[in-house]
């Protein structure tokens, strides 16, 4: 706080020159962004973290009990085993999403006809909203009324409908290629402006050079990628942190509550047990961990591509 | 080409920002409801008061009720309820943050479970007086008033009755070779029957329950445990008494069915919302259910043969879970007294016999069950009558006992059935209850 | 796989003798990832069509044995009926679009082409709302909007939407604008223009690709989401889309209506995909056009 406090002094007293005069307009460009996140989340986040420090039922009368709360939280099984399990997902799931993401990135990337309808086709899941993707694959998946029980019967390959989602491993594989399903396309888009702005003369140079394919893409691909490929990364780590709609609605958590993610409990806490000011404090402890998590991803990515 | 888009956009924007603020403000006011409420009410004559437009939030799994009777009423009052159906998983997180922000609405109707928790929160307009002013309130669902009264006010009123029971495909019986018209009777009946109807092969099964839905499994399986002289919660909804041996029993039961094969797999991960598509299918032998199941059946699929009995203990005996939503008015409300004008409508004779009774929905007044339209539909009696004499947990942690997906029934549930581990399952049921219990 | 990495390796090269087979596998690799990725929501839209006992049938059936548009029916029998919501929907969608657009462009100038003090602070500090869950702050959001009387508006919900687009669209745009060399501005203020002229000359025109990509994503968050819409709105005119969708499944208990789930499904998608086909033309524009022009 107190750099922001030195700096608003500089700003009045040192601001002499044209170009510094312009710098600070910066600001002004910056304002209107800043404003929206005052009001709409440091606010309310501010509110939360005060939450934290009560007994905050949903319905009734608060009090304050402190640090209870966070110290309540280092013996709750539930949160530390909701965070590994988190992590765990998030750890399958994200190269899955990337790997893929890359591949179709660089299918799409080629000058040949009809890429555009590949494309397309490649991004169409993610245009469906999360809560009715789940939905859809919960429909897929069922053993009575679900398609891809039925395809697989008919070709022989298995003898009765399995209950995809009622065991643990299965459960995982397809709710992971549910969401890789979802959201590669995404990735895909967003690695694919960036290799859009990778010069072409760089790879022919690099061919004059004897560079094959693989080269190519270490020498050249994946460090311009470096700035996208970061804030690609973050996004998508913390997405799957904050993972909740598909195993609220495709597994509630099961099978057997293992499946419950830190949102998730928090959401339990929060609006099915309504004790709203331990959610808060789980939601602070949440956010730290992404803070420091996100910090981590972009100091180990950081760097300026030279182009 | 940049300033065109550039003006199209901005002609865009400001127009969606125009519209956008012709939204309603949350607090009701006195203007007249929006088109197509108001359109239908007639001018009271004589009668100088404003007319007022009141809310009121239901659930999702009542919206076939909650719109005719709003409709009814709006089209023969001079005040409007502007009715707003909510998912019913996502219930109490809205009100309980409308109340947080102010905005709540003036009339709700919603499960009655969770009435101790609302009552013991303040929550709701206490309205002892102008309930028991009510001619027939004696004749009022007896656990409904139950769960409404919090130290000896009353908070809430009933809204729609549902009760537990068994049903039964009568053609299935037929094809196994079992009276149609001979309902099992205790656990043996019931497990027996299931395995004829299994035995018939061709995709059918003998029994169902939802795996995976912790209220549905309240519904259904208490009333077993309650039938055969046990309970999970002590008399007086203070202890846990999970290690019951009713308990056990009824877990082993449902487990023997399971392990066996007499339910299909896909009740595992059923959470609620797709047992009742299974009986429709035609090859279900029996579930436990509620009224709603009949309404469904008249409406969606008279082919099917079905019978109602209630649900029986280990050894016979019968119970029943008293279930269904209240009706109350949040505090804060502006309009207690015509809210409380609509809830007496409901009880009216005429509300009670053509909305409700013909719709084949239970009414919440225990002198009204015997009716022409129940006499054409015996079925529906069963159930009335069970509702009369049904039991419903008190607890301000109803929720979190009976609901939870994630809770301690549920999981003793999975664990027992599904996992097999009848008694760990049992056992760490019964510390999570004594620890919910303890809380505050 | 290594088919494809073996055409790609050679591609420069083009040999014409391999060249067939090459493309050749290509095309199919292509479209059988193509084929997957699209089956799910061709099913579902195909299942949209079924009479609604087929689209409920065990085991699944095929193919419909006749168009029945009775599930599309169905969204339009509860609540207000389906237009409503989807106007709704549509007037919040417009605003996060445009309201995104404009403070991600701003921010993201301002991040990328000044520097003045607390420069970092801010970004991260706008970033940070990435970072926590609707569900932690529902209720002191509420507590706000009702403070600025924008309960139950639709504009209330559109400032939510657009306030947690802002780390993704600022960031995005920061990077758009990065690379772009800084001659091309240079030039322009040397030539007299002011700072948000040369944002509105230069800038924005390179920077298109950014801000198609901070559209879409606007657009499609705001469309689909589900809690904040249903918490925010206390009246069933000011619902959305999504809300409506989940009362249609779940309107008789333990019967969720498959064929309604995907009607509703289908039906939210459709403006989606016309948005997507829309503006990927200016996308690839702008792509080809190259924001680096050397």
């Amino acid at each position: 706080m107190g750099n922001v406090g030195t700096a608003l002094t500089n700003l009045k007293t040192n601001f002499k020159s044209p170009s510094q005069r312009r710098q600070r307009l910066g600001l002004f460009f910056v304002l209107p962004a800043v404003i929206f996140t005052l009001v709409f989340f440091i606010i309310p986040l501010l509110i939360t973290a005060w939450m934290s420090l009560f007994n905050w039922p949903l319905l009734g009368k608060h009090t304050f009990i402190g640090i209870e709360n966070y110290v309540n939280m280092f013996s709750d099984k539930q949160f530390w085993s909701s965070l590994w399990f988190t992590t765990k997902y998030t750890i399958i799931v994200t190269p899955c999403i990337f790997i893929l993401a890359f591949i179709l990135a660089m299918l799409v990337n080629l000058p040949m006809r009809g890429v555009s309808l590949f494309r397309t086709a490649y991004f169409l899941p993610v245009v469906i909203g999360l809560g009715a993707s789940s939905l859809l694959w919960v429909w897929l998946l069922n053993d009575r009324v679900g398609i891809f029980n039925r395809m697989l019967m008919d070709l022989q390959l298995i003898k009765q409908p399995v209950v995809w989602l009622g065991d643990i491993n299965l459960a995982m594989i397809t709710i992971v290629i549910s969401i890789v399903w979802k959201t590669a396309g995404f990735a895909m888009i967003l690695l694919l402006t960036g290799m859009q702005a990778i010069p072409e003369s760089l790879y022919q140079a690099a061919m004059v050079d004897g560079a094959g394919f693989w080269a190519q893409l270490r020498f050249i691909t994946l460090p311009l990628l470096r700035r996208t490929f970061a804030l690609t990364l973050v996004i998508s780590v913390i997405g799957s942190y904050l993972a909740f709609d598909q195993f609220y609605i495709m597994t509630r958590g099961g099978p057997f509550n293992q499946t419950i993610t830190v949102v998730y409990w928090i959401y339990n806490n929060s609006f099915a047990y309504f004790k709203m000011g331990y959610g808060s404090a789980l939601s602070i402890m949440l956010l730290v961990v992404l803070v420091l998590l996100s910090g981590l991803q972009l100091y180990l990515l950081r760097g300026e591509p030279d182009i | 080409m940049f300033r065109r888009i550039f003006i199209a956009s901005s002609i865009l924007l400001i127009a969606a920002f125009m519209l956008s603020a012709c939204g309603p403000k949350a607090t009701p006011t006195e203007v007249p409801a929006a088109a197509g409420q108001a359109a239908n009410a007639p001018e009271a004559s004589g009668d100088s008061t404003p007319a007022v437009t009141l809310t009121m939030w239901s659930r999702d799994s009542d919206q076939v009720l909650v719109e005719s009777l709003v409709a009814a009423w709006n089209a023969s009052h001079k005040n409007q309820i502007e009715v707003t159906i909510i998912p019913a998983s996502d219930f109490v997180a809205k009100f309980g943050t409308a109340v947080a922000g102010g905005a709540a609405p003036d009339i709700i109707a919603i499960d009655l479970v969770y009435m101790p928790a609302f009552n013991a929160a303040d929550q709701m307009t206490d309205i002892t007086d102008m309930a028991k002013a009510l001619p027939y309130f004696d004749k009022l669902s007896p656990s409904h008033i139950r769960l409404a009264t919090y130290e000896d006010k009353i908070y809430a009123l009933p809204f729609s009755a549902e009760a537990s029971v068994l049903i039964y495909n009568k053609s299935l019986f037929k094809q196994a070779g079992l009276d149609p018209e001979k309902a099992p009777s205790n656990w043996d009946e019931i497990y027996q029957d299931a395995k004829k109807i299994t035995a018939l092969g061709d995709g059918n099964y003998g029994f169902y329950f939802s795996g995976g839905c912790a209220g549905c499994n309240a519904f259904t399986m208490l009333p077993l445990i309650w039938a055969s002289g046990g309970d999970v919660l002590s008399a007086d909804y203070s202890t846990a008494t999970l290690t019951d041996p009713a308990v056990k029993a009824t877990l082993e039961f449902y487990k023997k069915m399971w392990d066996e094969q007499l339910i299909p797999e896909g009740a595992k991960v059923d959470n609620g919302s797709d047992f009742f598509n299974a009986f429709q299918t035609n090859k279900i032998g029996m579930l436990g259910t509620g009224a709603f199941a009949i309404s469904s059946l008249i409406a969606n699929h008279p082919e099917i043969e079905y019978g109602i009995a209630p649900l029986p203990g280990q050894n016979g005996g019968t119970s029943s879970f008293a279930g269904g939503d209240e009706i109350g008015i949040p505090k804060g409300s502006k309009y207690v007294n015509e809210a409380f004008e609509f809830i007496t409508w409901l009880y009216s004779e005429d509300v009670q016999l053509e909305l409700y009774a013909k719709n084949s929905q239970l009414p919440v007044r225990t002198d009204l069950v015997e009716n022409k339209y129940f006499e054409a539909n015996p079925a529906m009696l069963t159930v009335a009558n069970e509702m009369a004499v049904g039991r419903t947990p008190y607890s301000v942690k109803a929720n979190e006992l009976f609901n939870d997906y994630n809770g301690p029934w549920e999981t003793m549930l999975q664990e027992a059935i599904f996992g097999g581990e009848v008694d760990k399952a049992i056992n760490t049921a019964q510390e999570n209850y004594t620890k919910i219990l303890s809380q505050p | 796989m290594n088919t494809t990495v073996d055409s790609v390796q050679h591609f420069g090269k083009i040999r014409h003798r391999h060249a067939g087979t090459r493309k050749a596998s290509y095309y199919i690799i292509c479209s059988i990832l193509a084929a997957m990725f699209i089956f799910p929501i061709f099913w579902s839209a195909l299942t949209s069509i079924k009479p609604p006992l087929e689209a409920s049938a065990s085991p699944s059936t095929y193919f419909p044995t006749h168009l029945d548009w009775s599930n599309f029916k169905k969204l339009d029998e509860y609540g207000m009926g389906l237009w409503r919501y989807v106007f709704n929907s549509t007037i919040v969608a417009l605003l996060t679009v445009f309201g995104s657009i404009l403070l991600s462009t701003l921010a993201g100038y301002g991040f990328s082409r000044f520097n003045f003090p607390g420069k970092t602070f801010l970004f991260i500090t706008i970033l940070a709302a990435l970072m926590i869950p609707f569900q932690s702050i529902l209720t002191p959001l509420f507590i706000i909007l009702g403070k600025l009387k924008l309960q139950n508006t639709l504009l209330g919900l559109s400032l939510v939407y657009i306030t947690f687009q802002l780390p993704f669209g600022v960031f995005v745009m920061r990077n758009t604008f990065e690379t772009i060399p800084r001659e091309l501005e240079e030039a322009a203020l040397l030539d007299g223009c002011s700072s948000f002229s040369v944002l509105h000359r230069v800038m924005l025109r390179l920077g298109i690709p950014g801000i198609v990509t901070v559209a879409i994503y606007a657009f499609l968050n705001s469309w689909n989401e589900f809690l904040a819409a249903l918490i925010f709105m206390s009246s069933e005119k000011n619902f959305t889309l999504p809300i409506l969708l989940v009362n249609v499944r779940n309107a008789l208990y333990g019967q969720v209506d498959w064929g309604a789930l995907q009607a509703g499904v289908t039906v939210t998608i459709i403006p989606c995909i016309i948005i997507f086909l829309l503006l990927q033309r200016y996308y690839l524009q702008g792509l080809m056009g190259g924001a680096v022009k050397g």
